[in-house]
């Protein structure tokens, strides 16, 4: 793979992910797609990380360590988001960001 | 594999053939096998399931179609291949295509891993084990799609318990695999079964013990606890009674699989059947030994392999059929025990199955983890001087210190199992105790 | 051979990008939903390429089998059928759009390909590729903080989420007959007067 593949072409796949996962999240207007748009920047630092890995250090294990700990995180937060998108639509009967404004100025 | 096929080309026949192509015939037989053998396995494991469970149930079963009623399952093939394919009109079209498939294509994978005797795998994955488990959690997401896709209420609620109760059995069986890993020091399925050789202890734990190839982990306490909560696991996840809340006939139509008919139902049985079957294999891989019999070592000191490629291919093929044979019937004869826990025990409510799971197996398996560990370091370390007594039953690896550590563990195991049955009684049955069990909300039970 | 792993790895990329474009780009969030799924899946592909072997099975097993499951309970939990013709994206989405492009062609692109990405004690070619048993041992020595951190973490995330979303019994929704219900909301009603 380190012969074949240039470690640029990864990050730049890594690098489209992230600003694709990027517009996701700032253009929809569902909570849950816009946490499936975060998803999406998550992988795409963790792709960063294991290139990283593989084509510079692949004997220590570090690279692959801080994978592991940014895929713990970002479960922890997909769960506690998903939370309180379904506790706002139990209150408010909608999911739509824009429509949960009550507290703007 | 590969080393026989090398053996019989290069060798026998003197052809001078290339790696690449040495490892592609291997692999292409491989894959011909599993996919010729898998549907095999599913038509013998309905029509067993049909006459068992029916003798069970005092009748007698299919008996018509062929001597002993043994085309039957030709005859279930052909009638699901001539069905009519019915997609609800307002169903997703393109989700209730795909679900099928999305539940069935794991299982195939999870085949890739299964060794049916010495020698005889696919691919020896470094985290083999850790692969197969993480492969039979992809179908919870077929299922939910099956769910969604047929819009239906009764489908959609079938798919949201199926997939609850999946998912929360797969915490107890990935627990109870850990204890094993922690044995073996691998997550390779080879390895495993390798280190279940000798004569009721691994040849690992206590030297000198002769290779009868029964060194099983069900023989340690360890092992046993972490059997009895694999098995109530795997019986969870393949939806098997107690646990089929997601296909009662009689409660909820036929759940998830409502709404589907002919091939696509097919595929789903296909997957559940074969999911079973994979659920067998592997408490028989990780705690009854595999393809391990009195016997194969002997033939396999014999045959071809990498420590030996001056072999015989004659005892390749004769250690292979007495491994599959071994293989075989020790899965069979669990499959026979999940098809006899379902001729006795009535169904669990959702509820009722979800409390058993984490309220009572998890915690065993979290005690198991803690016991395997104890029992490692009993067995295997140099210990710290300040716990001499241990040092003066022997050295690491001998027999004392694994009587040692066979006693405690297994008066640990014991006594949390009991602890654990104690606590989780049911209630007693007084009217204030059934309402706050109940779950209607507004609606009270005077 | 190199070209082989070229081509696995513009299939692979490929799989990647074009399901993400999808997830950003379909109506139905349950069809964006699934096609993230794809696209886990691709990335599954690439650490495999990577040869980083465990944490492949990882993000099967955790994004597919585990979050990718929690993705789809919360859009069948918040589905409501009668909104489903409202605008998914906002009126002025070309603006994300032109951001997101910016980065990418301006600042991302430029910096990576322009840089030099070797470092002068490159490792041999011969040392072995750190796999599971390393990852196990690194766990319980060097990392052992982070990881009982990360436990703690995922303890906490855990009751907070269960709490967050916690339903009392009085009020969880059963399929209740028309005149339960009309009950429920007029003693919901005067329970609101009340406060």
């Amino acid at each position: 793979m380190i012969n074949a593949v240039p470690l640029s072409a990864v990050l730049t796949i890594a690098a489209a992910l992230f600003c694709i996962g990027l517009f996701g999240a700032m253009s929809r207007r569902n909570a849950v797609s816009i946490l499936m748009g975060v998803e999406l920047m998550l992988n795409s630092v963790n792709i960063n990380l294991v290139a990283f890995w593989r084509y510079l250090q692949p004997d220590l294990i570090t690279g692959q360590v801080f994978a592991i700990f940014v895929i713990t995180v970002a479960a922890a937060e997909a769960a506690v988001g998903l939370a309180m998108v379904i506790a706002i639509y139990r209150s408010r009967q909608t999911v739509y960001i824009d429509t949960v404004d009550s507290m703007k100025g | 594999m590969a080393d026989v096929i090398n053996h019989v080309l290069n060798t026998m026949l003197g052809l001078n053939a290339p790696e690449w192509l040495i490892i592609f015939i291997s692999n292409s037989i491989a894959v011909t096998l599993i996919f010729a053998i898998a549907p095999l396995q599913m038509l013998f494991m309905t029509y067993f399931e049909r006459r068992a469970i029916a003798r069970m149930q005092d009748r007698l079963g299919p008996n018509r179609v062929g001597p002993k009623g043994i085309f039957q399952p030709v005859a279930d093939g052909v009638k699901m291949f001539t069905k009519e394919d019915i997609v609800p009109t307002a169903a997703d079209k393109m989700v209730h295509l795909l679900a099928p498939c999305v539940v069935a294509a794991p299982v195939m994978f999870m085949f890739a891993v299964i060794p049916w005797g010495p020698g005889m795998y696919a691919v020896d994955l470094d985290t083999g084990l850790l692969f197969f488990f993480a492969i039979s959690s992809v179908s919870a997401v077929g299922l939910m799609m099956a769910g969604w896709a047929s819009y239906n209420k009764f489908a959609l609620l079938g798919a949201m318990r199926a997939v609850a109760q999946m998912v929360s059995y797969e915490v107890p069986a990935l627990i109870s695999i850990a204890v094993i890993v922690m044995l073996t020091n691998s997550m390779s399925i080879v390895s495993i079964i390798e280190a279940q050789s000798g004569l009721f202890i691994s040849q690992v734990d206590v030297a000198g013990i002769p290779d009868l190839g029964l060194g099983w982990f069900i023989f340690s306490p360890v092992g046993l606890l972490g059997f009895i909560c694999f098995f109530i696991a795997a019986l969870a996840e393949g939806e098997r009674t107690p646990f089929d809340i997601p296909e009662a006939d009689s409660e909820i139509v036929a759940g998830y699989m409502t709404e589907y008919s002919g091939m696509k139902f097919a595929l789903f049985f296909l997957a559940q059947y074969l999911l079973n079957f994979l659920l067998c294999a592997i408490t028989v891989i990780t705690f009854f030994g595999g393809w391990q019999g009195p016997g194969i070592s002997w033939l396999w000191s014999m045959a071809v392999s990498e420590a030996n490629p001056a072999g015989n291919p004659i005892f390749n093929v004769l250690a292979g059929i007495l491994g599959t044979f071994y293989f075989l019937a020790k899965t069979y004869f669990f499959f026979f025990v999940m098809i006899w826990i379902r001729g006795a025990f009535p169904r669990l409510r959702v509820d009722q199955l979800m409390g058993f799971g984490w309220k009572f197996v998890i915690p065993l398996t979290i005690v198991n983890i803690f016991s395997a560990s104890l029992w490692i370091g009993w067995i295997r370390w140099e210990l710290n001087p300040d716990l001499a007594f241990l040092s003066a039953l022997g050295e690491p690896y001998s027999f004392a210190r694994w009587g040692f550590a066979f006693v405690a563990t297994l008066v640990m195991n014991v006594a949390a199992y009991t602890l654990m049955t104690r606590i989780n009684r049911s209630p007693d049955e007084t009217i204030d105790e059934l309402v706050a069990d109940q779950v209607f909300g507004a609606v009270t039970l005077r | 051979m190199e070209l082989l792993i070229q081509i696995i790895f513009v299939l692979i990329s490929t799989l990647i990008l074009g399901a993400a474009v999808m997830v950003v780009r379909t109506r139905n969030v349950i069809h964006s939903a699934l096609w993230l799924i794809a696209s886990f899946f691709g990335i599954g592909a690439l650490y495999l390429l990577l040869e980083a072997e465990f944490l492949a099975i990882a993000q099967v097993l955790i994004y597919v089998g585990a979050i990718s499951v929690l993705i789809l309970f919360a859009i069948m939990l918040t589905h409501n059928v009668t909104s489903g013709e409202g605008h998914k994206f906002y009126q002025r989405w070309w603006l994300a759009l032109l951001v997101s492009l910016m980065l990418f062609a301006v600042i991302l692109v430029p910096t990576l390909v322009g840089q030099d990405w070797t470092i002068t004690a490159r490792p041999s070619e011969e040392s072995a590729i750190a796999g599971a048993v390393e990852m196990g041992t690194a766990f319980m020595r060097e990392y052992l903080l982070p990881f009982e951190i990360a436990a703690v973490l995922l303890l906490v995330a855990l009751t907070g989420a269960i709490v967050i979303a916690y339903e009392e019994r009085a009020q969880r929704r059963r399929i209740l007959t028309l005149a339960q219900e009309l009950a429920l909301r007029k003693q919901q009603q005067q329970n609101h007067a009340e406060e």
